[in-house]
Protein backbone atom coordinates (compact mmCIF):
# COMPACT_ATOMS: atom_id res chain seq x y z
CA UNK A 1 0.00 0.00 0.00
CA UNK A 2 2.62 2.54 1.37
CA UNK A 3 5.30 1.40 -1.82
CA UNK A 4 1.61 2.31 -4.20
CA UNK A 5 1.22 5.39 -2.89
CA UNK A 6 4.88 6.47 -3.03
CA UNK A 7 4.24 5.40 -7.10
CA UNK A 8 1.63 7.34 -7.26
CA UNK A 9 3.20 10.49 -5.84
CA UNK A 10 6.58 10.08 -8.25
CA UNK A 11 4.38 9.87 -11.22
CA UNK A 12 2.55 12.87 -9.91
CA UNK A 13 5.66 14.79 -9.16
CA UNK A 14 6.74 14.33 -12.38
CA UNK A 15 3.40 14.33 -14.24
CA UNK A 16 3.40 18.00 -12.51
CA UNK A 17 6.97 18.73 -13.24
CA UNK A 18 6.95 18.11 -17.09
CA UNK A 19 3.52 20.50 -17.09
CA UNK A 20 5.50 23.69 -15.01
CA UNK A 21 8.45 23.26 -17.19
CA UNK A 22 5.81 23.05 -20.72
CA UNK A 23 4.39 26.68 -19.10
CA UNK A 24 8.35 27.67 -18.84
CA UNK A 25 8.18 26.46 -22.17
CA UNK A 26 5.31 28.38 -23.33
CA UNK A 27 5.93 32.05 -21.44
CA UNK A 28 9.88 31.72 -22.85
CA UNK A 29 8.70 31.01 -26.26
CA UNK A 30 7.41 35.03 -26.73
CA UNK A 31 9.98 37.86 -25.91
CA UNK A 32 8.41 41.10 -24.14
CA UNK A 33 6.46 41.73 -27.47
CA UNK A 34 5.16 40.34 -30.57
CA UNK A 35 7.41 41.52 -32.80
CA UNK A 36 10.50 42.57 -30.69
CA UNK A 37 13.81 42.51 -32.26
CA UNK A 38 16.59 41.93 -30.21
CA UNK A 39 20.16 43.53 -30.53
CA UNK A 40 22.62 41.67 -32.51
CA UNK A 41 26.30 42.30 -32.66
CA UNK A 42 26.31 40.56 -36.14
CA UNK A 43 23.49 42.05 -37.94
CA UNK A 44 23.46 45.25 -35.83
CA UNK A 45 25.32 48.43 -36.26
CA UNK A 46 26.78 48.85 -32.60
CA UNK A 47 26.10 53.21 -32.53
CA UNK A 48 22.45 52.64 -32.72
CA UNK A 49 20.74 52.78 -29.72
CA UNK A 50 17.34 53.39 -28.49
CA UNK A 51 17.18 55.89 -25.84
CA UNK A 52 14.27 55.22 -23.82
CA UNK A 53 15.29 51.47 -22.55
CA UNK A 54 14.20 48.51 -24.37
CA UNK A 55 11.07 47.84 -22.35
CA UNK A 56 9.96 51.05 -23.57
CA UNK A 57 9.71 51.20 -27.90
CA UNK A 58 6.32 51.84 -29.02
CA UNK A 59 4.01 50.46 -32.27
CA UNK A 60 4.52 53.52 -35.02
CA UNK A 61 0.53 53.08 -34.35
CA UNK A 62 0.58 53.56 -30.61
CA UNK A 63 0.57 57.34 -30.96
CA UNK A 64 -2.46 58.02 -32.54
CA UNK A 65 -1.05 59.29 -35.99
CA UNK A 66 -1.15 56.11 -38.30
CA UNK A 67 2.00 55.40 -40.42
CA UNK A 68 3.88 58.71 -40.55
CA UNK A 69 7.30 59.46 -42.76
CA UNK A 70 9.77 62.32 -42.54
CA UNK A 71 8.61 64.14 -45.67
CA UNK A 72 5.23 62.22 -45.89
CA UNK A 73 4.93 58.87 -47.75
CA UNK A 74 5.69 59.98 -51.65
CA UNK A 75 9.02 61.03 -50.63
CA UNK A 76 9.24 57.53 -49.38
CA UNK A 77 7.96 56.43 -52.26
CA UNK A 78 10.22 58.20 -54.66
CA UNK A 79 13.24 56.84 -52.54
CA UNK A 80 12.62 53.12 -53.85
CA UNK A 81 11.36 54.10 -57.53
CA UNK A 82 15.03 56.11 -57.87
CA UNK A 83 17.05 53.76 -56.52
CA UNK A 84 15.41 50.34 -56.82
CA UNK A 85 16.82 48.78 -59.92
CA UNK A 86 14.36 46.30 -60.97
CA UNK A 87 15.07 42.31 -61.34
CA UNK A 88 12.74 41.06 -64.00
CA UNK A 89 12.04 37.29 -63.25
CA UNK A 90 8.45 35.71 -63.31
CA UNK A 91 9.33 34.07 -60.18
CA UNK A 92 9.72 36.90 -57.97
CA UNK A 93 6.37 37.46 -56.87
CA UNK A 94 5.10 38.26 -53.24
CA UNK A 95 5.91 40.54 -50.22
CA UNK A 96 8.98 41.83 -48.14
CA UNK A 97 8.59 42.88 -44.88
CA UNK A 98 11.60 45.22 -43.51
CA UNK A 99 10.87 45.74 -39.62
CA UNK A 100 12.98 48.29 -37.61
CA UNK A 101 13.29 50.29 -34.56
CA UNK A 102 13.21 54.08 -35.13
CA UNK A 103 15.06 56.05 -32.29
CA UNK A 104 14.33 59.22 -30.34
CA UNK A 105 16.06 60.81 -32.52
CA UNK A 106 14.47 59.50 -35.79
CA UNK A 107 17.70 57.29 -36.62
CA UNK A 108 16.87 53.72 -37.70
CA UNK A 109 18.57 50.33 -36.33
CA UNK A 110 17.79 46.30 -36.23
CA UNK A 111 16.63 45.99 -39.55
CA UNK A 112 15.22 42.54 -39.79
CA UNK A 113 13.36 40.77 -43.32
CA UNK A 114 10.64 38.42 -43.40
CA UNK A 115 9.41 37.16 -46.78
CA UNK A 116 6.65 35.53 -48.53
CA UNK A 117 5.03 34.37 -51.71
CA UNK A 118 1.42 36.31 -52.38
CA UNK A 119 0.40 33.14 -50.54
CA UNK A 120 1.84 34.27 -47.57
CA UNK A 121 3.77 30.88 -47.65
CA UNK A 122 8.03 31.97 -46.94
CA UNK A 123 10.30 32.18 -49.25
CA UNK A 124 13.68 33.91 -50.61
CA UNK A 125 13.75 36.12 -52.77
CA UNK A 126 16.67 36.81 -54.97
CA UNK A 127 19.64 38.08 -52.77
CA UNK A 128 19.81 41.30 -55.05
CA UNK A 129 16.43 42.20 -54.91
CA UNK A 130 16.44 41.86 -50.64
CA UNK A 131 19.63 43.67 -50.45
CA UNK A 132 18.91 46.42 -52.59
CA UNK A 133 15.61 46.89 -50.62
CA UNK A 134 17.26 46.70 -47.79
CA UNK A 135 20.28 49.02 -48.87
CA UNK A 136 17.45 51.42 -49.44
CA UNK A 137 15.70 51.76 -45.99
CA UNK A 138 19.12 51.56 -44.28
CA UNK A 139 19.96 54.93 -46.53
CA UNK A 140 17.31 56.52 -45.56
CA UNK A 141 18.88 59.15 -43.11
CA UNK A 142 15.63 60.53 -41.07
CA UNK A 143 12.37 59.31 -40.12
CA UNK A 144 9.55 60.86 -38.46
CA UNK A 145 10.15 61.66 -34.43
CA UNK A 146 7.41 60.77 -32.88
CA UNK A 147 6.24 62.17 -29.44
CA UNK A 148 4.61 61.21 -26.16
CA UNK A 149 4.29 64.19 -24.09
CA UNK A 150 6.38 66.37 -26.10
CA UNK A 151 8.85 63.28 -25.16
CA UNK A 152 10.71 61.46 -28.47
CA UNK A 153 9.79 58.35 -28.42
CA UNK A 154 11.51 55.05 -29.88
CA UNK A 155 8.84 52.53 -31.53
CA UNK A 156 8.73 49.84 -34.37
CA UNK A 157 7.91 50.63 -37.87
CA UNK A 158 7.91 48.47 -40.98
CA UNK A 159 7.50 48.71 -44.53
CA UNK A 160 6.21 45.95 -46.60
CA UNK A 161 7.17 46.18 -50.00
CA UNK A 162 5.25 43.63 -52.71
CA UNK A 163 7.08 42.83 -55.48
CA UNK A 164 5.79 41.65 -59.02
CA UNK A 165 8.32 39.81 -61.41
CA UNK A 166 11.15 41.35 -59.89
CA UNK A 167 9.31 44.84 -59.85
CA UNK A 168 8.40 47.03 -57.37
CA UNK A 169 4.56 46.73 -57.19
CA UNK A 170 3.35 48.53 -53.95
CA UNK A 171 4.86 50.20 -50.35
CA UNK A 172 3.16 49.84 -47.54
CA UNK A 173 1.81 51.00 -44.87
CA UNK B 1 5.92 56.19 -13.46
CA UNK B 2 7.21 57.07 -16.96
CA UNK B 3 6.66 53.15 -17.33
CA UNK B 4 2.97 53.46 -15.97
CA UNK B 5 2.38 55.94 -19.01
CA UNK B 6 3.71 54.09 -21.48
CA UNK B 7 0.77 51.12 -20.37
CA UNK B 8 -1.49 53.71 -20.38
CA UNK B 9 -0.80 54.65 -23.50
CA UNK B 10 -0.69 51.37 -24.85
CA UNK B 11 -4.30 50.10 -23.37
CA UNK B 12 -6.04 53.04 -25.23
CA UNK B 13 -4.71 51.33 -28.74
CA UNK B 14 -5.36 48.11 -27.60
CA UNK B 15 -9.00 48.28 -28.74
CA UNK B 16 -9.88 44.97 -30.07
CA UNK B 17 -10.73 42.85 -27.20
CA UNK B 18 -13.71 41.46 -28.10
CA UNK B 19 -15.62 39.70 -25.03
CA UNK B 20 -16.97 36.22 -26.29
CA UNK B 21 -20.05 35.20 -23.98
CA UNK B 22 -18.35 31.62 -22.31
CA UNK B 23 -21.89 30.95 -20.96
CA UNK B 24 -23.79 30.36 -24.18
CA UNK B 25 -21.17 27.13 -24.68
CA UNK B 26 -22.32 26.59 -21.05
CA UNK B 27 -25.88 26.27 -21.53
CA UNK B 28 -25.26 23.96 -25.28
CA UNK B 29 -22.97 21.64 -22.49
CA UNK B 30 -19.77 22.02 -24.67
CA UNK B 31 -17.87 22.05 -21.76
CA UNK B 32 -14.31 21.54 -23.55
CA UNK B 33 -15.12 25.13 -25.25
CA UNK B 34 -16.91 26.89 -21.77
CA UNK B 35 -13.36 25.95 -20.09
CA UNK B 36 -11.56 26.93 -23.17
CA UNK B 37 -13.18 30.11 -23.40
CA UNK B 38 -12.82 31.14 -20.25
CA UNK B 39 -9.37 30.93 -19.99
CA UNK B 40 -9.02 32.93 -23.35
CA UNK B 41 -11.08 35.53 -20.97
CA UNK B 42 -8.28 36.25 -19.22
CA UNK B 43 -6.44 38.04 -21.92
CA UNK B 44 -8.43 41.26 -20.37
CA UNK B 45 -6.03 43.61 -19.39
CA UNK B 46 -2.82 42.42 -21.37
CA UNK B 47 -1.80 43.98 -24.54
CA UNK B 48 -2.33 42.22 -27.83
CA UNK B 49 1.69 42.14 -28.03
CA UNK B 50 2.55 40.94 -24.91
CA UNK B 51 3.86 37.28 -23.82
CA UNK B 52 0.83 37.30 -21.05
CA UNK B 53 -1.86 37.99 -23.33
CA UNK B 54 -0.44 35.58 -26.14
CA UNK B 55 0.64 32.77 -23.50
CA UNK B 56 -3.53 32.89 -22.16
CA UNK B 57 -4.84 32.03 -25.57
CA UNK B 58 -2.16 29.09 -26.28
CA UNK B 59 -3.40 27.53 -23.28
CA UNK B 60 -7.25 28.17 -24.49
CA UNK B 61 -6.10 26.51 -27.46
CA UNK B 62 -4.50 23.43 -25.49
CA UNK B 63 -7.89 23.34 -23.57
CA UNK B 64 -9.33 23.43 -26.85
CA UNK B 65 -7.66 23.53 -30.10
CA UNK B 66 -11.11 24.19 -32.52
CA UNK B 67 -11.73 27.25 -29.91
CA UNK B 68 -11.70 29.98 -33.17
CA UNK B 69 -11.64 33.26 -30.79
CA UNK B 70 -7.99 32.05 -29.50
CA UNK B 71 -6.94 31.75 -32.84
CA UNK B 72 -8.40 35.50 -34.39
CA UNK B 73 -7.36 36.83 -30.83
CA UNK B 74 -3.36 35.57 -31.06
CA UNK B 75 -3.33 36.88 -34.58
CA UNK B 76 -3.92 40.23 -34.15
CA UNK B 77 -0.82 41.60 -33.10
CA UNK B 78 0.97 39.72 -36.02
CA UNK B 79 -1.44 41.29 -38.48
CA UNK B 80 -0.38 44.56 -37.09
CA UNK B 81 3.62 43.70 -36.73
CA UNK B 82 3.38 43.20 -40.23
CA UNK B 83 4.46 39.02 -39.79
CA UNK B 84 1.83 38.24 -42.49
CA UNK B 85 3.05 34.64 -42.16
CA UNK B 86 2.25 34.02 -39.02
CA UNK B 87 -0.86 36.38 -39.18
CA UNK B 88 -2.31 33.93 -41.65
CA UNK B 89 -1.58 30.92 -40.34
CA UNK B 90 -3.34 31.87 -37.27
CA UNK B 91 -6.49 33.49 -39.20
CA UNK B 92 -6.40 30.91 -41.82
CA UNK B 93 -7.31 28.31 -39.08
CA UNK B 94 -10.00 30.65 -37.22
CA UNK B 95 -11.59 30.91 -40.62
CA UNK B 96 -11.67 27.69 -41.32
CA UNK B 97 -13.59 26.78 -37.92
CA UNK B 98 -15.55 29.39 -37.93
CA UNK B 99 -16.33 30.84 -41.56
CA UNK B 100 -18.92 33.00 -40.90
CA UNK B 101 -17.35 34.83 -38.17
CA UNK B 102 -14.07 35.47 -39.51
CA UNK B 103 -14.25 36.13 -43.44
CA UNK B 104 -15.11 39.43 -44.02
CA UNK B 105 -12.99 39.66 -41.34
CA UNK B 106 -10.14 38.26 -42.80
CA UNK B 107 -10.80 39.86 -46.23
CA UNK B 108 -11.19 43.33 -44.64
CA UNK B 109 -7.61 42.97 -43.18
CA UNK B 110 -5.87 41.22 -46.47
CA UNK B 111 -7.52 44.80 -48.14
CA UNK B 112 -6.14 47.10 -45.30
CA UNK B 113 -2.60 45.68 -44.43
CA UNK B 114 -1.07 43.96 -47.34
CA UNK B 115 -3.53 45.35 -50.25
CA UNK B 116 -4.41 41.83 -51.26
CA UNK B 117 -7.18 42.77 -53.76
CA UNK B 118 -7.98 39.29 -54.97
CA UNK B 119 -7.52 37.56 -51.65
CA UNK B 120 -10.02 40.19 -50.22
CA UNK B 121 -12.51 39.98 -52.65
CA UNK B 122 -12.36 36.25 -52.59
CA UNK B 123 -13.10 36.28 -49.00
CA UNK B 124 -15.98 39.13 -48.77
CA UNK B 125 -17.86 37.14 -51.65
CA UNK B 126 -17.26 33.84 -49.90
CA UNK B 127 -18.69 35.40 -46.76
CA UNK B 128 -21.55 36.74 -49.29
CA UNK B 129 -22.36 33.13 -50.27
CA UNK B 130 -22.60 32.01 -47.01
CA UNK B 131 -24.84 33.89 -45.51
CA UNK B 132 -28.33 35.49 -45.84
CA UNK B 133 -27.79 38.47 -43.96
CA UNK B 134 -25.96 42.02 -44.43
CA UNK B 135 -22.32 40.80 -44.28
CA UNK B 136 -21.79 44.10 -42.78
CA UNK B 137 -18.58 46.56 -42.03
CA UNK B 138 -15.23 46.28 -41.96
CA UNK B 139 -13.30 45.72 -38.81
CA UNK B 140 -12.82 49.77 -38.55
CA UNK B 141 -15.89 50.40 -39.80
CA UNK B 142 -14.81 52.75 -42.27
CA UNK B 143 -16.77 51.05 -44.86
CA UNK B 144 -19.45 48.28 -45.73
CA UNK B 145 -17.32 45.72 -47.22
CA UNK B 146 -18.81 45.49 -50.19
CA UNK B 147 -17.60 49.36 -50.74
CA UNK B 148 -14.03 47.50 -49.83
CA UNK B 149 -14.99 45.05 -52.27
CA UNK B 150 -15.47 47.67 -54.93
CA UNK B 151 -12.16 49.36 -54.50
CA UNK B 152 -10.38 46.13 -54.48
CA UNK B 153 -11.51 45.71 -58.08
CA UNK B 154 -10.95 49.57 -58.83
CA UNK B 155 -7.30 48.07 -57.83
CA UNK B 156 -7.00 45.36 -59.83
CA UNK B 157 -7.98 47.47 -63.19
CA UNK B 158 -12.39 46.50 -63.22
CA UNK B 159 -13.48 50.23 -62.79
CA UNK B 160 -16.89 49.42 -64.31
CA UNK B 161 -17.39 46.47 -61.76
CA UNK B 162 -16.12 48.59 -59.27
CA UNK B 163 -18.57 51.85 -59.75
CA UNK B 164 -21.61 49.19 -60.00
CA UNK B 165 -20.81 48.00 -56.81
CA UNK B 166 -20.08 51.23 -54.74
CA UNK B 167 -23.42 52.72 -56.47
CA UNK B 168 -25.55 50.12 -55.44
CA UNK B 169 -23.83 49.86 -51.64
CA UNK B 170 -24.24 53.77 -51.17
CA UNK B 171 -27.81 53.73 -52.17
CA UNK B 172 -28.48 51.67 -50.04
CA UNK B 173 -26.49 53.21 -47.34
CA UNK B 174 -28.44 56.41 -48.16
CA UNK B 175 -31.55 54.45 -47.50
CA UNK B 176 -30.58 53.59 -44.12
CA UNK B 177 -28.60 56.93 -43.44
CA UNK B 178 -25.11 55.31 -42.50
CA UNK B 179 -23.00 56.84 -45.63
CA UNK B 180 -19.60 56.02 -44.62
CA UNK B 181 -16.93 58.55 -44.31
CA UNK B 182 -15.26 58.32 -47.40
CA UNK B 183 -17.96 57.13 -49.85
CA UNK B 184 -18.55 59.68 -52.37
CA UNK B 185 -14.89 60.68 -52.29
CA UNK B 186 -13.98 57.00 -53.55
CA UNK B 187 -17.06 56.85 -56.24
CA UNK B 188 -16.56 60.29 -57.51
CA UNK B 189 -12.85 59.76 -57.92
CA UNK B 190 -13.76 56.67 -59.76
CA UNK B 191 -16.17 59.17 -62.21
CA UNK B 192 -13.54 61.10 -62.39
CA UNK B 193 -11.00 57.96 -63.74
CA UNK B 194 -13.34 56.77 -66.29
CA UNK B 195 -14.24 60.68 -67.40
CA UNK B 196 -17.72 61.06 -65.84
CA UNK B 197 -17.02 64.70 -65.14
CA UNK B 198 -21.16 65.64 -64.56
CA UNK B 199 -21.14 63.10 -62.07
CA UNK B 200 -18.21 63.44 -60.27
CA UNK B 201 -19.01 66.86 -59.72
CA UNK B 202 -22.17 65.62 -57.99
CA UNK B 203 -20.71 63.53 -55.55
CA UNK B 204 -17.74 65.54 -54.30
CA UNK B 205 -20.29 68.06 -53.72
CA UNK B 206 -22.46 65.49 -51.81
CA UNK B 207 -19.21 64.32 -50.21
CA UNK B 208 -18.24 68.12 -48.60
CA UNK B 209 -21.52 68.09 -47.40
CA UNK B 210 -21.21 64.86 -45.00
CA UNK B 211 -17.58 64.94 -44.50
CA UNK B 212 -14.72 67.60 -46.11
CA UNK B 213 -11.59 66.48 -46.72
CA UNK B 214 -8.26 67.85 -48.85
CA UNK B 215 -9.02 64.38 -51.19
CA UNK B 216 -12.49 65.67 -52.10
CA UNK B 217 -11.69 69.09 -52.86
CA UNK B 218 -8.21 67.85 -54.77
CA UNK B 219 -10.08 65.25 -56.79
CA UNK B 220 -13.08 68.07 -57.70
CA UNK B 221 -10.40 70.43 -58.65
CA UNK B 222 -8.89 67.83 -60.70
CA UNK B 223 -12.42 67.30 -62.32
CA UNK B 224 -12.60 71.10 -62.92
CA UNK B 225 -9.86 71.24 -64.97
CA UNK B 226 -10.49 68.52 -67.12
CA UNK B 227 -14.06 70.29 -68.03
CA UNK B 228 -12.04 73.50 -68.51
CA UNK B 229 -12.89 75.44 -65.21
CA UNK B 230 -9.77 76.90 -64.31
CA UNK B 231 -11.44 79.21 -61.38
CA UNK B 232 -12.98 75.98 -59.81
CA UNK B 233 -10.15 74.40 -59.78
CA UNK B 234 -7.59 77.23 -58.42
CA UNK B 235 -10.07 77.94 -55.61
CA UNK B 236 -10.55 74.04 -54.72
CA UNK B 237 -6.85 72.97 -54.64
CA UNK B 238 -6.55 76.33 -52.21
CA UNK B 239 -9.12 74.43 -50.18
CA UNK B 240 -7.53 71.72 -50.41
CA UNK B 241 -4.55 72.52 -49.46
CA UNK B 242 -6.16 74.53 -46.30
CA UNK B 243 -8.33 71.23 -45.35
CA UNK B 244 -4.76 69.14 -45.33
CA UNK B 245 -3.07 71.75 -43.08
CA UNK B 246 -6.15 71.76 -40.67
CA UNK B 247 -5.57 67.81 -40.64
CA UNK B 248 -8.66 66.85 -42.37
CA UNK B 249 -7.51 64.49 -44.68
CA UNK B 250 -8.19 61.22 -45.05
CA UNK B 251 -6.44 58.88 -42.33
CA UNK B 252 -5.91 55.38 -41.16
CA UNK B 253 -4.09 54.21 -37.81
CA UNK B 254 -2.65 51.25 -39.75
CA UNK B 255 -2.11 51.92 -43.07
CA UNK B 256 -3.32 54.56 -46.05
CA UNK B 257 -5.99 54.50 -47.47
CA UNK B 258 -6.72 54.33 -51.00
CA UNK B 259 -7.34 57.59 -52.86
CA UNK B 260 -5.48 59.89 -50.29
CA UNK B 261 -3.08 62.36 -51.50
CA UNK B 262 -0.30 64.15 -49.68
CA UNK B 263 0.85 68.09 -49.52
CA UNK B 264 3.04 67.17 -52.10
CA UNK B 265 0.41 66.50 -54.57
CA UNK B 266 -1.06 69.53 -53.92
CA UNK B 267 1.28 72.13 -53.94
CA UNK B 268 2.61 70.71 -57.48
CA UNK B 269 -0.21 70.97 -58.40
CA UNK B 270 -1.00 74.64 -57.17
CA UNK B 271 2.56 75.12 -58.98
CA UNK B 272 1.34 74.09 -62.10
CA UNK B 273 -1.84 76.11 -62.00
CA UNK B 274 -0.40 79.42 -61.41
CA UNK B 275 2.12 78.81 -64.05
CA UNK B 276 -0.23 77.80 -66.76
CA UNK B 277 -2.31 80.59 -66.25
Amino acid sequence: MNKSFFTIIVLLSFFLSCQSEKKVDDKEKYLRWVGDIEPNDQLDKTEFIVCNGEDNIFQYFNLGEGPVYKGEKSKILNTFKSKYRPIPDKNQNGLIRIRFIINCEGKAGRFRILQSDYDYQEKEFEKEIVSQLLDITKGIENWEVLKRDNVPVDYYMYLIIKITDGQLAEILP
Amino acid sequence: MRYFNFLIVLFSFSSTFAQRNCEAYKYNRDTLKYEACKKAMEIKGYYQFSREYQSVLDESIEIDPTFDYAYWAKSIAYLKSGDFVTWKKLIDKAVELNPKEYLGYRGWCRYQFFRDYKGAIKDIEKLDSLVDYDIGQSQNGTYHLNIAKGLCFKAIGEKGKAIAILEKQINQNEEENIVGAYDYLHLGVLYLETENYEKAVEIFIKQSEINELAENQYYLAMTYLKIDNPVGYKSCLQKAKELYIEGRKMSDPYSNPLDKIFLEDIENEIKMAYNNS
